[in-house]
């Protein structure tokens, strides 16, 4: 299946815009981070913490809707999903 | 009215639109890029999950004070010292409830709305650390 890939702010910097990722059926959020950290040392690092455990700064909405971290390991994908990936908000 | 703009925000026109015969006092926020050594300030946001937020904490605010109107135009883009960052137009019968109303507004803009604000330095840029994760 595929995914989109929206990344912004600092993440926008390291992951790019707009990727369009392949993915297994059935892959959780958690297992699209894995599969973006294996890219790149420096992906790795900005997106989990030395347990490997996705850093709190790493914001996740799906088709629009924000997940909690609780959700991520649960959270399965599929095909035509639109997920964002954002640091903590800024605005106003 | 919510809405997502590059262009400069016309404060006046807002405020003028809020204004109806059942209208006793309007309130605002103006959000303005302060001179903290910094060149100018680029703003960034997911546009489209930002105006379902914004819609989302408007349609809070009118359910949950006695207000007439509430607007929140928000610049995207490169702004300079003194421009306007954000505009919340909140006009009620009475005002009170337009304070209160306001400060929610602005209070949950900050904490939920996606938008992201770099500061352009002389000795580079940085990303403004978010205080709600």
């Amino acid at each position: 299946m595929r995914v989109q890939v929206k990344a912004f702010a600092g993440f926008r910097e390291i992951l790019g815009p707009d990727i369009a990722l392949e993915l297994p059926e059935g892959s959780t959020l958690t297992g699209l981070l894995e599969g973006l950290g294996r890219r790149s040392p420096g992906i790795q690092k900005a997106l989990f913490d030395d347990q490997g455990m996705p850093l709190k700064s790493v914001i996740i909405m799906v088709n629009k809707k924000r997940q909690t971290r609780a959700e991520f390991g649960s959270r399965e994908l599929h095909d035509g999903d639109e997920v964002a990936i954002y640091p903590p908000v800024a605005g106003g | 009215m919510i809405q997502l703009t590059r262009d400069q925000i016309d404060i006046e026109e807002f405020i003028r639109k809020a204004k109806t015969p059942r209208i006793g006092g309007i309130v605002t926020f103006i959000g303005v890029v302060r001179d903290d050594g910094i060149l100018s300030l680029e703003l960034e946001s997911y546009e489209e999950a930002a105006l379902q937020e914004l819609e989302k904490i408007r349609d809070e605010a009118m359910k949950d004070f006695d207000i007439e109107s509430a607007d929140i135009i928000h610049r995207i883009g490169k702004l300079a010292i003194g421009d306007t960052i954000v505009l919340i137009v909140v006009a009620a019968a009475h005002r009170k409830e337009a304070f209160k109303a306001c400060e929610f507004l602005i209070d949950r803009l900050k904490e939920t709305v996606p938008i992201w604000k770099k500061e352009e330095t002389e000795d580079g840029s940085r990303w403004i650390p978010g205080e709600h994760g």
